[in-house]
């Protein structure tokens, strides 16, 4: 059954509730809703799940973007109820015409909901008597079987009646691993994959594309929290069956293997190297003020122009045969401007803003949720005289992006350096990353700007396993005149870590920078090995590097890492990423977009920007400027 | 030269003559009422220029959770009526606050409560130039774990360029005052001045990403209390729920004159 409806409007006030539902919903659902998901631009998506201790609960919306009302229903993850959506758009329709800007209490509502419910559960039950197949009666078993989040024997319980019809749908959820883990663990076999048949078929498309590849922090984070109960409740996981277990070899060139000995680095710092070096050794120290330090000026004399130009180049993308007729009515609308805005209005203008996003190197599949969460914000709002819609949803667009791009949290590294600093502790910072990246140089870049403001830094060395990578980090703490911890090659990364961080709280450095191997999102040993670095030493920051010029891949590395973090961790709360250092900034000219499916895809702010290959060359993100430029 | 300007002279004269013969055919009485008119739009333009510097604006800002939007509808309604979720938009409105309606009339207030949640920070910039007074509003109960984000938030707010170039009074209204566990104002005071001074040296060289701290607090060398701001800084509680808001019904007639 539904927990609760509510309604309310997008400045808090909560309007209508439904009195006969009056359970007290655990935790706080509606705000981690917003939070989480509205707030964050998925409002496109079509469910939202929540948990919390004793309750697992899934939230279904829907805007009135006219009026600014926001409808909310909630109910048992474990029941599919199928009239929710029904419900939802009912609901919208009726209070739309009661609505009152000065009204705040709605009481004669109860009557007209209690009317709706029973119609949006007729025709759901009509729906399911004339679609034995689609559709199964969960809503009979789940009194019998269904106890609360444990619903995998729930589940298996379920779904009885229908049989071996299911089977076919059962397999067009293969992106669903609860499909697969059930067929793997069960002894109801076709009854569980009718569920999952259902699972597909009931939430629609969209959940597909919500739970497939695009991967959902919190989601992820709630299950974490769960891990001890029961982690198998969310089904987001790669559908892959088991685990890859590659072992690397080493590589041999030729049949034979090497004779002589060629690598000679050895971890003794050979003091005739040191003499030579020192000659021609610059201290970094003159090179100047770090760009973090400075301000960004933007110019905004060429902003007006370039958007007359957008309008124009939007407009020529709508359909060729209504463009006559389009262009008349869209007018003369824009003069009225009364004009509700339809979805279909929307498309065109939303078509033309995600391909100027994906030219800008946004990945596929954020740009598509972007737009569909300002279509989502736009719909049935009344258009302003003198607008046309290609600028409201311009407009739209640029809130969105602003919003998404400005951090959920201070990234003020200095006052949490200060603060470990009070507390006698080292701040950690661990640098992970695919090869490549640049993580090595911006560690370099890192610790030259927190030197400039008179903070202890020292680096450890624990990518044991590229060569020279070592004497690459001894080359920059020499320039830089920091002290460096290292252990040679060949060690394990998490003991040297330890180490260093043991030695930085003996010699009073403030902040320790852990540079690692560089590994792919998919290698699950070296995964596992930095799951482990980063469980065994906890460190204040986990900063993901990842470099600009990556397109759709970014979202693949962030999501894996992620959840690779999560899972392989071994203790209650893992550690995710916290923060973003994007690389190669100078690289790519205007195509700014890697930055946004970042931040969208994981939730963690871009705290660093490197724009260049020298110590100075270190900024921070300018939000204005790079909505400015996606969008132009 | 000189020739032109002579002709330019006369030509001048000419008109000057021309239209003082029109005027004088003019009835004298349309003369005075024309006169009276100009007279009138000129002081009543003069007037409202004058009035503008004093706008009705008082912001209602502060984290996530402190109560701004409970407080709004207290201060408009008297009532909560049915509970708050954070909002996701700003609250704006010019009322009579719901205290005084029985005092007959009074010019009304312009209230916006301003979203306290990070990513919708940018909007208080919107409201901030057109503010007579800002009131800050903290979580008395669940203080010290949003103590260093609150006093980040009224760091900078404190360095806006806006407040502190026009003075804006800051009220700092603890609120959830009802419940027993809350803290009282003068401790939420001594903490969030440490913890301003705290950021004082750490923001001291390095801005922010977009916005800039354009101005430093207090004076160096001191640690970092209230008084030292150039802008006026006071404490008051306040309890949304039950309806405890006089003080900062007192605080909005104080700087938005009935």
């Amino acid at each position: 059954m539904l927990e609760q409806l509510l309604i309310f409007t997008r400045g808090g006030l909560i309007l209508w509730s439904c009195k006969e539902l009056s359970n007290a919903l655990k935790g706080s659902p509606i705000d981690t809703l917003i939070r989480s998901c509205l707030l964050e631009e998925r409002s496109g998506a079509a469910s939202y799940n929540y948990d919390a201790p004793g309750a697992a609960y899934s939230l279904k919306w829907t805007f009135h973007n006219d009026l600014g009302l926001v409808f909310v229903a909630v109910y048992q993850r474990i029941l599919h109820l199928l009239y929710v959506d029904d419900l939802l758009a009912a609901v919208k329709r009726e209070f739309s015409q009661v609505y009152d800007p000065t009204r705040t209490v709605y009481r004669d509502f109860d009557e007209i909901f209690k009317q709706l419910k029973i119609e949006a559960e007729a025709r759901a039950e009509d729906l399911k008597k004339s679609n034995p197949v689609v559709v199964n009666g969960q809503r009979k078993q789940i009194g019998s079987k269904g106890d609360g989040s444990e619903g995998k024997k729930g589940r298996a319980g379920g779904g009885g009646g229908a049989g071996l019809k299911n089977d076919g749908d059962g397999k067009k959820g293969d992106n669903k691993s609860e499909n697969n883990r059930f067929v793997a663990n069960n002894n109801n076999g076709s009854n569980l994959k009718s569920n999952g048949g259902n699972n597909v078929s009931v939430n629609g498309k969209e959940n597909d594309s919500v739970n497939n590849g695009a991967f959902d922090v919190n989601r992820l984070q709630k299950k974490v929290r769960n891990k001890g109960g029961n982690g198998k409740k969310t089904d987001n996981v790669v559908s892959k069956a088991e685990p890859k277990k590659v072992i690397k070899k080493n590589r041999v060139w030729d049949e034979k293997p090497p004779e002589t000995k060629l690598d000679f680095t050895d971890h003794v710092d050979v003091d005739g190297d040191a003499d030579k070096d020192r000659k021609v050794d610059f201290f970094a120290k003159e090179q100047g003020e770090s760009m973090m330090d400075k301000d960004e000026i933007l110019s905004s004399d060429s902003e007006d122009e370039e958007e007359d130009d957008d309008d124009d180049d939007s407009g020529k993308n709508s359909k060729p045969d209504a463009k006559k007729k389009g262009w008349f009515s869209s007018m003369f609308q824009s003069i009225a401007g009364k004009a509700n805005l339809e979805k279909s209005d929307l498309e065109p203008a939303l078509k033309a803003l995600k391909d100027r996003l994906m030219t800008k190197n946004v990945a596929e599949e954020i740009a598509e949720k972007l737009c569909e969460s300002v279509a989502a914000s736009l719909e049935g709002k009344k258009l302003a005289s003198f607008t046309r819609i290609s600028s409201t949803v311009q407009t739209a667009m640029e809130e969105a992006l602003v919003r998404i791009l400005t951090p959920r949290r201070s990234i003020d590294i200095l006052r949490d350096v200060h603060a470990a600093k009070e507390q006698r502790k080292p701040y950690v910072v661990v640098f992970v990353g695919v090869n490549g990246v640049g993580k090595s140089t911006n560690l370099a870049k890192v610790a030259y700007w927190l030197l400039e403001h008179d903070v202890k830094v020292m680096m450890a060395a624990c990518d044991t396993f590229r060569s020279g990578a070592v004497e690459q980090l001894r080359t920059h703490a020499r320039r830089l005149e920091i002290p460096i911890f290292e252990k040679g090659y060949e060690k394990d990364p998490a003991v040297v870590a330890k180490e260093a961080i043991q030695e930085a709280s003996r010699n009073g450095s403030d902040v320790v920078l852990v540079d690692t191997a560089g590994r792919m999102q998919d290698n699950e040993p070296l995964m596992r090995a930095l799951s482990k670095l980063i469980y065994l030493n906890n460190p204040d920051l986990v900063l993901f590097v990842g470099e600009a010029l990556v397109g759709n891949d970014a979202v693949d590395q962030l999501s894996k890492f992620n959840q690779k973090l999560a899972d392989l961790s071994t203790s209650p709360t893992p550690r995710l990423i916290d923060g973003i250092l994007l690389t190669k900034f100078d690289t790519i000219d205007d195509k700014v977009g890697a930055a946004l499916s970042m931040v969208y895809i994981s939730g963690a702010p871009v705290m660093f920007v490197g724009c260049g290959q020298s110590y100075t060359d270190l900024k921070k993100l300018n939000v204005k400027s790079i909505v400015k430029t996606l969008l132009k | 030269m000189q020739q032109e300007l002579e002709q330019w002279k006369e030509q001048v004269f000419h008109l000057w003559n021309v239209a003082i013969d029109y005027l004088r055919q003019v009835p004298l009485n349309q003369l005075h009422a024309f006169t009276i008119v100009l007279i009138t739009t000129l002081l009543l333009y003069i007037l409202r220029a004058w009035k503008r510097t004093k706008s009705n604006t008082i912001v209602l800002t502060g984290l996530s959770g402190s109560g701004k939007t409970v407080l709004f509808y207290q201060l408009r309604d008297g009532s909560t009526h049915q509970g708050t979720v954070t909002s996701m938009e700003p609250n704006e409105d010019t009322f009579i606050l719901n205290g005084e309606k029985t005092k007959g009339k009074i010019k009304p207030v312009r209230i916006v409560d301003v979203p306290g949640h990070s990513r919708l920070r940018p909007k208080l910039d919107e409201y901030l130039p057109q503010a007579a007074g800002v009131v800050f509003v903290v979580d008395a109960l669940d203080f010290l774990p949003n103590c260093r984000a609150a006093s980040e938030y009224l760091y900078d707010l404190l360095t806006k360029g806006s407040v502190v170039r026009k003075k804006i009074p800051l009220l700092i209204l603890c609120n959830k005052t009802d419940k027993v566990t809350a803290h009282t104002k003068e401790f939420i005071r001594r903490q969030l001045e440490k913890e301003i001074d705290k950021l004082r040296s750490s923001r001291s060289a390095v801005s922010e990403a977009d916005v800039t701290n354009e101005f430093s607090l207090g004076v160096s060398g001191e640690p970092f209390s209230f008084t030292q701001c150039s802008n006026k800084v006071t404490t008051a509680d306040a309890s949304g729920l039950t309806g405890e808001i006089s003080q900062l019904e007192e605080f909005i007639r104080e700087y938005v004159k009935p």
